[in-house]
């Protein structure tokens, strides 16, 4: 367990490093940022001044291991464009990522699974085919166009919702749901899927034949069984969530990371995108880890070292 | 069948209509304590020295008194500065008023004003600005309330470029330093600083002892809301009470939804199709002028954009200093351009029609596709602003052979565009003539407005005559506000709280 631990960490700092390398050489490919940051009538000589008090007069080179000493030392520098440090952009954006993340997990999780659920045992009612409709409906929109939907609808023609922007509880709905709806069409197929392929299993068959009630099977043995890709599903589910944010976010106002990236990219504010991506990087990474020790934990016969028996 | 349906929706509709154009009548004239505004993206600074776009100036102008600024009708007129006087060619002494206090109580003197002239011209503190006030090499403090800039040469466009700069208090920011005065800035105008949401909001509340106009609202809300459809529907769900940059279609529905509309103002921005003279085919004059006779500037003024822009004829707008009446556009001549490109056997070159996302590419379009028909062989160049940029501005031969572009210098001064277009010395210019030089110079350090203003006439008449450059249209803004806002939108792109009122609701 131990040596697992040391070696995914181990990985991990190989791939972080990996990822904010390439971050760093890809940025600096694609642009000055200076040009962006002076107005279009300025001369030559202002866009010098403008890059040398950057530091992006530098070669390329020093940049990249000045670049590497300062995050050693957990630094990441200061916005070119809001001429703050990048921590301190990066910690007020933040919660509102969680915030939004945490909401479309909700209804991503919480409506995605018992629907699957619902779908694998009622198999053969019509009713299911009315869900299996809202599952492909979920699945198909655009979250730049169902965002825009919801906003019409709940908020301007209803005035139930407030249309955008951050704030109490209720800004929070729209904006969750929008993303949300993508991945919970996502869990519901897993989940239906994992539980047909439970559910044709000789141990059901005897189970049931022994007389055992449904709600019984499902909770001691379906659930648990089913639960493994479930899992899988769900690291890569919210890694996909936050980069659906960053066009839910800018749909809804929703000042979180994903805006933030959007904006920082096309400012090319470099060190503020090495900062989300190292962050992205981390929380992926995390996210994989701990579906990991999860998978251990739901089945027992799953080893850490990664070889079944 | 459904005649009678839809007279009877017609009819409610009507009631309903009337009943919500009533509605306000009753509540006429009541204070509204709060306004939201919704913006594109927060602003990226609000110290008045260290950022340089709209989203930044909308918020902090409100904050932060000018030196000068420009009336609604675009006249400068006082702010800071009561009156001016000329000592010498490059000397101006200007005169401050006494009774202005920043919001911590502390007078505005003119140590302040120096301090601020000195900062924003200091090239170590790099403000994006620098290109703006750099003519200016000396500010001294002649008295409590007296001021004199020294400039480098003669420069007529001194008080234009005045109108924004902003004058900080010098004991804050020597005490506090840079990145404290960002976070928390303290200025004199009539709006003090209360709080900045990252991301979210920037909230102001009304500075009561303003010496000028004071605000009607007692707070400012200003948000970002970056996708144009959620700014429409915030103003029609009434959680925002004016929102900035709106296209003609969305001016089109705020005109028949109740409640809202849109204001629209032609601004001192000029659209134009910039063309390398010194590359074929279009350092070929004959070229150049199929250019002008090919693009259909009504159609894409009236039909494509329908916003109240202005077709011109000049690399300028009726806002402009510099403005000659009477120079008109090339007429859409698709037949005489056919023959004029056969004639001077460009139809084989390659052009490329370098452009960024950041542009209307429906312009861009529009273009290649009347470019095209009259025979010329043009492809889209599509990167991103800041690889468009750098090309942009990189060596006078791989400047782009054809671009769209829409200037502004937010000083309404011709100077402002023409010099950098247009000047062989400029990092922007694909257009080399020694008279246009000699004009573009003599516009720029003449102080007497007539010889300007002859300069200015004869450098339009080679722009049209040599097709140095196309220029297009001027272009407009649209704001979209609920129907209580009183507010007259300038050309300069300004949003002054304490220029507006409110009625109603």
């Amino acid at each position: 367990m131990v040596l697992f631990i040391l070696r995914r960490l181990g990985q991990a700092l190989i791939a972080i490093f990996g990822v904010m390398t390439l971050v760093f050489f890809i940025q600096r490919l694609t642009g000055d940022p200076t040009y962006l940051l002076v107005p279009e009538t300025a001369t030559q000589a202002d866009i010098e001044a403008m890059r040398r008090s950057l530091g992006l007069d530098q070669p390329i080179i020093v940049q990249y291991m000045s670049f590497l000493r300062d995050i050693a030392q957990f630094d990441f520098g200061r916005s070119y464009v809001q001429r703050i440090p990048v921590t301190t952009i990066i910690a007020s954006r933040l919660p509102y990522t969680l915030q939004l993340a945490g909401g479309a997990l909700l209804v991503s999780f919480g409506l995605g699974v018992p629907l699957g659920v619902v779908m694998a045992l009622w198999r053969d009612r019509p009713a299911t085919k009315l869900l299996t409709g809202f599952v492909f409906a979920s699945q198909s929109m655009p979250t730049f166009w169902s965002g825009i939907l919801f906003i019409l609808f709940f908020a301007v023609w209803l005035g139930w919702l407030p249309p955008s922007g951050a704030g109490g509880i209720e800004n929070l709905i729209l904006p969750s749901f929008a993303l949300g709806l993508l991945s919970m069409a996502t869990f519901a197929r897993v989940t239906r899927t994992a539980m047909l392929d439970e559910l044709s299993k000789d141990y059901v068959r005897s189970a049931r034949a022994r007389g055992v009630a449904t709600p019984r099977l499902f909770w001691r043995h379906l659930a648990r069984n089913a639960a493994i890709p479930v899992i899988s599903v769900a690291a890569l589910e919210i890694s996909q969530l936050l980069a659906g944010a960053v066009i839910v976010e800018t749909v809804f106002a929703w000042p979180g990371l994903g805006l933030l990236t959007v904006q920082s990219i096309v400012s090319r504010d470099f060190l503020v995108v090495q900062g989300i991506v190292l962050i992205g990087a981390f929380v992926t990474i995390a996210l994989n880890f701990t579906a990991d020790i999860l998978y251990s934990v739901v089945d027992p016969r799953i080893r850490l070292d990664g070889s079944r028996p | 069948m459904t005649r009678p349906r839809t007279r009877l929706a017609t009819l409610v509709l009507g009631a309903a209509v009337a009943t919500a154009a009533f509605a306000p009548e009753m509540a006429f004239a009541q204070a509204k304590p709060e306004i939201t505004i919704d913006l594109v993206n927060e602003p990226s600074s609000l110290d008045p020295h260290g950022q340089w776009n709209p989203d930044s100036y909308y918020v902090y102008r409100n904050v932060f008194d000018n030196v000068v600024t420009r009336d609604n009708e675009g006249n400068v007129v006082p702010e800071i500065a009561t009156e001016w006087t000329r000592l010498s060619d490059t000397e101006v002494e200007f005169t401050l008023r006494d009774d202005i206090t920043f919001h911590d109580g502390e007078p505005l003197t003119a140590e302040d004003v120096v301090y601020s002239i000195e900062r924003i011209t200091d090239p170590e503190f790099g403000s994006p600005q620098l290109g703006q006030f750099d003519k200016i090499t000396g500010a001294e403090a002649t008295g409590d309330h007296t001021v004199v800039l020294t400039t480098d040469g003669p420069y007529p466009v001194l008080l234009a470029q005045l109108v924004k700069l902003s004058v900080v208090p010098k004991h804050v920011v020597e005490e506090v330093g840079a990145e404290a005065f960002n976070l928390n800035p303290v200025g004199s105008g009539p709006y003090r600083f209360e709080e900045w949401q990252r991301g979210v909001s920037v909230t102001l509340s009304r500075y009561d002892d303003y010496w000028g106009e004071k605000g009607p609202f007692e707070t400012a809300v200003f948000r970002a809301v970056p996708d144009a459809s959620t700014r429409m529907a915030d103003l029609q769900a009434g959680t925002a009470d004016l929102v900035v940059t709106l296209d003609s279609d969305q001016a089109r529905q705020l005109e028949t939804s109740p409640g809202v509309k849109p204001l629209i103002v032609q601004t001192e921005r000029v659209a134009f199709l910039g063309l390398n003279t010194t590359k074929p085919p279009f350092d070929d004059p004959q070229a150049r002028k199929a250019v002008a006779l090919a693009i259909d500037k009504e159609g894409i003024v009236e039909g494509l954009l329908a916003g109240g822009e202005q077709v011109v004829g000049e690399l300028a707008s009726p806002a402009h200093f510099g403005w000659v009446d009477g120079i008109e556009a090339y007429p859409y001549d698709p037949e005489q351009a056919k023959e004029l490109i056969e004639q001077a056997g460009a139809g084989g070159t390659e052009i490329r029609f370098a452009t960024s996302p950041v542009f209307d590419q429906r312009i861009v379009q529009a273009v290649q596709q009347m470019l095209s028909e009259v025979g010329l062989n043009v492809s889209i160049d599509l990167t991103d602003m800041a690889t468009y940029l750098q090309k942009a501005q990189g060596p006078l031969a791989d400047r782009p052979q054809i671009s769209f572009g829409r200037w502004s210098c937010a000083c309404q001064d011709a100077d402002g565009i023409m010099y950098p277009l247009l000047h062989s010395s400029s990092n922007w210019s694909r257009y080399q003539n020694t008279e246009m030089d000699a004009l573009l110079e003599e516009g720029r350090s003449s102080l007497d407005e007539a010889t300007r203003l002859a300069a200015y006439e004869k450098a339009h008449r080679i722009v049209r005559d040599d097709v140095a450059i196309l220029p297009l249209y001027q272009a407009a803004i649209i704001y979209g506000a609920r129907d209580g806002l009183q507010w007259t939108p300038t050309a300069n792109e300004s949003l002054f709280l304490n220029r507006m009122s409110w009625q109603g609701e």
